[in-house]
């Protein structure tokens, strides 16, 4: 019987001074040499919980109940501090910013190496050969947090993969990258991998996590649900435990494909001639028809950052009732477009028009009256002691506060249970619907929502694809930055697609997604159902 | 090139030379001097955006002198808190902040201490960062932020958020380290600190001419007594 790295038995754990119970109720996990596991589970199912108890941080500095044991390497974790375990069981956290916190990518990948008190020479040969593995030689004398999103994320992974640790531990580090970004990740993880070093993912995104995996765990209000090979546990429906299978799953289970294809290749290769079954079942987009009259227009925005164009003559209309999705990879300039329509920036050029009105001097917090913003970390909006006075900030600066409508935003968004809470107690999910809630508190015609999904669960995607519907159906309009294309495809009634700074296509999701050069210029990968509707048609016109 | 421990001293002596000598011509020579280090360095476009701000800040303080005093004092204090903070970016632009903390490691200083000056000064970056979000946030929903007394009137909008992150930050910071052996005993480093004949002719230049120049200062001050 093979020695496990890591092995709980019948473990239980509960934070100090919290109310909740067993955040961990009974786990009997273990992670084999070698192997790279995939670890899912909803918002709140215990899964960041679990894996601080790998490497020591849970007990040690946590501090909290355990039940149970951990065996690193056969050693129990309770008799064991962090660092003398941290070069056996290593994490990656979930926030770069502050997992990243060295001058240089060079000390970066450094300090854990020093840590272990190696020779200088030592450090040396293992930054070299780290950054061949992980391929970021040209990155080792920048400074870490001057980087894009996926490269920090790969120098989180080279400082780590520098100590030669057994297991590689991930918290969901495909969650704010671009299709490249995750590409860059999966390569990296694949040469670790080949490295026999294990690997174990914690993630939502599981399209892009699941091919990887030779093993699955689903985890459930501290439990094991489901356990064994992804064709094992996805063939079993994941929702209930607030999950979502990827396409190429759900459309196997659809065709009595056993076990179920894990990606859309497969899927083709598997279903052969019976592919065009398939045709009914695929979704058809977002149906335009209550989209309205023009509610804003940009005209040839342009924007500098330092003298570098960030925008770059971006036109674009925006209709009454109209979901749009303003969609590129990292850095093409999304999040400055959001900010030049919502007033934070100011256009070096080009004009926003809104219901005709030419928004030119009118200052951000002015704007607020017609143009919500719910932004991507709803921690930095955060200073009321409940939720419900938070809500009520903007409707009593801007002078429209409305009891009515408040309640009426406390019931769409199901905020009734925490409203007398302090927002900052709340879970990511929780906190992002009060985001909302307090950006559409002031009545305004137009909301713009940055990456809201990033992070989530599909129970949280599916109730936000909900509530996005019935605000277009009530005559919003909305502007949603996202690198989440199956979220934009199911719920974006058009893409406007941004790369280096210029809106180089827009239309309904299926026309971008048609023209590959549009694609490939903009860094992106047509959705597994964009994919799978073209392979149906290939097979019926056949 | 000089260890870390040289350049403190030199900026030092430097910050000393400026903050004591009592005409206006000297302290611009000693800024003029440090500028050719600055372009000797190439960091003139970066120096000119941070003399945005300390100039500001110097003429602000000059101002108040001259309400206070009179011009001439104010021209000397605006000059003397330009001349020091072109001292400081010049010592920031070339000492690494983990370097100058392992250097001091090295001379004896706690791990814990270093580590705490040195993740101070990279933290900045990101708290600023963390602020700005924080005024964007505001602004977009409605609270009037923009600079102006009706944003003093919504301070706690922008402290409680700002306050609230740093706390996280820290904390995940904490939980960061850890988790990377921060503490463990017997740490190595992949730089080392050695003080070379160089630093010491360096040192020893700028401590001689620190004590010449406070020698002569003296005994012409007691001359015109005896």
């Amino acid at each position: 019987m093979p020695v496990h790295i890591v092995e709980t038995r019948q473990l239980r754990y509960r934070y100090a001074k919290t109310q909740a119970g067993w955040i961990l109720d009974g786990l009997n996990v273990y992670v084999q040499p070698g192997e790279t596991v995939l670890l899912c589970g909803a918002s709140g199912s215990g899964k960041s919980t679990l894996l601080r108890t790998f490497n020591g941080l849970i007990p040690h500095f946590y501090g909290g109940r355990l039940e149970g044991t951990v065996r690193v390497a056969g050693c129990l974790t309770a008799s064991r501090s962090v660092p003398q375990l941290f070069d056996k069981v290593a994490m990656v956290f979930q926030n770069p910013d502050s997992q990243l916190f060295n001058a240089t990518v060079e000390h970066e990948i450094a300090f854990g190496l020093e840590s272990l008190g190696l020779p200088r020479n030592e450090i040396r040969r293992r930054i070299r050969q780290t950054c061949q593995t992980v391929k970021i030689a040209h990155l080792l004398g920048q400074s870490p947090q001057q980087l894009s999103g996926g490269e920090k994320q790969l120098v989180a992974i080279a400082a780590v993969l520098a100590l030669k640790p057994r297991l590689i531990v991930l918290d969901e580090p495909y969650a704010n990258l671009d299709p490249a970004g995750v590409r860059r990740i999966r390569r990296t993880l694949a040469a670790v991998h080949r490295q026999s070093i294990s690997v174990l993912i914690s993630e939502h995104r599981l399209a892009c996590s699941v091919p990887d995996a030779a093993r699955m765990l689903v985890l459930h209000a501290g439990r094991v649900v489901l356990e064994g090979s992804p064709q094992q546990v996805l063939t079993r429906h994941l929702e209930a435990f607030g999950l979502e299978s990827p396409p190429a799953v759900k459309f196997s289970r659809r065709l009595g494909i056993r076990p179920p294809a894990l990606d859309i290749a497969a899927l083709a290769e598997a279903a052969g001639a019976g592919l065009h079954r398939l045709a009914p079942a695929l979704p058809a987009g977002v149906p335009a028809a209550a989209i309205g009259k023009p509610l804003l227009s940009a005209a040839g925005l342009c924007f500098e950052y330092q003298r570098r164009p960030a925008v770059k003559h971006v036109s674009f209309v925006l209709n009454r009732g109209e979901c749009l999705a303003v969609v590129g990879a990292n850095g093409a300039g999304k999040t400055t477009l959001l900010k030049l329509l919502n007033g934070l920036l100011a256009p070096s050029r080009g004009r926003i028009r809104f219901q005709g009105q030419d928004l030119g001097r009118m200052k951000a917090s002015q704007r607020a009256r017609h143009i919500g913003t719910a932004f991507q970390n709803p921690d930095s909006q955060f200073f009321k002691s409940t939720v419900r006075e938070e809500i009520e900030v903007a409707p009593r600066v801007l002078g429209c506060y409305d009891p009515t409508w408040l309640q009426h935003l406390v019931d769409r968004f199901q905020l009734e249970a925490f409203v007398d809470h302090p927002p900052y107690r709340l879970s990511g999910g929780e906190k992002k619907r009060v985001a909302f809630a307090a950006a559409l508190a002031a009545r305004p015609e137009i909301l713009l929502v940055d990456e809201p999904t990033a992070g989530q669960d599909a129970r949280f995607r599916r109730a936000l694809g909900k509530m996005l519907g019935e605000l277009c159906a009530t005559g919003r309009a909305i502007i949603m930055v996202t690198h989440d294309l199956s979220f934009a495809e199911q719920y974006a009634h058009r893409w406007l697609v941004m790369a280096r700074g210029e809106a180089i296509a827009a239309g309904p999701a299926h026309r971008v997604m048609e023209n590959a050069e549009v694609m490939a210029r903009a860094g992106l990968e047509a959705t597994d159902v964009f994919q799978l509707r073209r392979l149906v048609q290939e097979h019926a016109g056949a | 090139m000089l260890d870390p421990r040289t350049h403190l001293v030199l900026a030092i002596v430097a910050g000393i030379f400026t903050a004591v000598v009592p005409r206006i011509t000297a302290t611009a020579a000693i800024w003029l001097l440090l500028l050719v280090g600055v372009a000797a360095c190439g960091r003139i476009r970066a120096y000119l955006r941070w003399l945005r701000l300390a100039g500001s800040m110097a003429l602000f303080f000059g101002a108040v002198t001259w309400w206070a005093a009179d011009f001439g004092a104010a021209a000397l204090a605006a000059v003397k808190l330009a001349t020091l903070a072109t001292v400081f970016f010049l010592f920031f632009a070339v000492t690494a902040p983990e370097d100058l903390a392992n250097a001091l490691v090295k001379s004896g200083l706690p791990y814990s201490a270093a580590f705490v000056f040195r993740t101070a000064l990279q933290f900045v970056p990101i708290l600023a960062r963390k602020a700005g979000d924080v005024l964007d946030a505001q602004r977009a929903r409605g609270l009037p932020m923009e600079p102006g007394w009706s944003a003093l009137r919504h301070y706690p909008a922008f402290f409680l958020p700002l306050l609230v992150q740093m706390f996280q930050l820290a904390e995940e910071l904490a939980e960061a380290m850890e988790a990377r052996g921060f503490g463990r005993p017997g740490r190595t480093f992949l730089k080392n600190y050695r003080l070379t004949w160089r630093d010491w002719l360096a040192i020893g230049i700028g401590l001689l001419a620190l004590i010449l120049w406070i020698g002569i200062t003296v005994n012409n001050r007691r001359l015109p007594g005896l």
